[in-house]
């Protein structure tokens, strides 16, 4: 993976292996997507309260807001495929474009952190403890979504 | 872009005065509030408030930084529909936001 400006452009690189990854990924966010069990913890968070203390008015807000932001999200996750389908080298000149990919990057982010628990201060792991594979997967999303934000704000 | 010294402030006082002879004031300005978690990373937190809110980079750190340490901060205030319409384009972006109306 790496990130990098070309002509001014900010560009992703990703290698054969990581894009077959970041396939694998998107193709179970897109299910998480669908689903509407409230009590799935990713589902939770991927949906937060706005009104936490007001059941009415938390009704009514979901109402109005949660089918957009669902759909929003399907479609983000589509267009970044699409891309991916093209190859791994992803042209994020486009302000949308770049914008698209560090929310689907985030939304990948959360909906598997949240699926193994990351918490505040996370201890150590071992790379080499096959448990440890959701974490490794975790920390390399960390790690494109954080380059691709840097090389944004530069 | 200093939202918050600006405008709610001010708000704020005024409503305080009329307190003393209003009890309900449906004029008195939401608060959109974010709350720290575990996994938005700050260099994306501090992207988002700059994107969304169109705040200045060092205000945006700020905002962050005290998403970061003390836990939430008050990033937008007004009517109760605009913060509505700010949570949820933070919803859409993985920030974990509510709305209030502070007393």
């Amino acid at each position: 993976m790496k990130v990098s400006r070309r002509h001014g452009r900010l560009r992703l690189r990703l290698e054969p292996i990581e894009v077959s990854l970041l396939e694998t990924l998107l193709d179970e966010l897109t299910v998480v997507l669908d689903s509407d069990d409230a009590d799935d913890p990713v589902v939770a968070r991927l949906y937060p309260s706005a009104y936490p203390d007001d059941d009415a008015a938390e009704t009514d807000y979901r109402s109005i807001t949660e089918s957009g932001l669902r759909s929003e999200r399907q479609e983000r996750v589509g267009q970044c495929v699409a891309e991916l389908a093209l190859g791994g080298e992803i042209d994020l000149g486009e302000p949308d474009t770049a914008r698209r990919w560090i929310q689907v990057l985030n939304d990948l982010r959360l909906s598997l952190g949240t699926r193994i628990g990351i918490a505040e201060d996370e201890p150590e792991i071992d790379p080499t403890d096959p448990e440890a594979q959701p974490h490794l997967v975790y920390y390399w999303l960390t790690a494109v979504q954080d380059s691709v934000v840097t090389g944004l704000m530069r | 872009m200093d939202l918050m010294a600006g405008t709610l402030t001010p708000q704020r006082e005024a409503t305080e005065q009329a307190d003393a002879d209003v009890v309900a004031d449906p004029d008195r300005p939401w608060i959109t509030i974010v709350w720290n978690d575990p996994i938005n990373l700050m260099s994306y937190v501090t992207h988002v408030f700059m994107t969304v809110f169109g705040y200045e980079k060092p205000k945006a750190e700020k905002l962050m930084l005290d998403v970061h340490h003390r836990g939430r901060a008050v990033v937008s205030s007004g009517t109760r529909e605009r913060m509505e319409l700010d949570v949820s384009t933070l919803h859409g972006y993985g920030l974990w936001a509510t709305l209030e109306q502070p007393t």
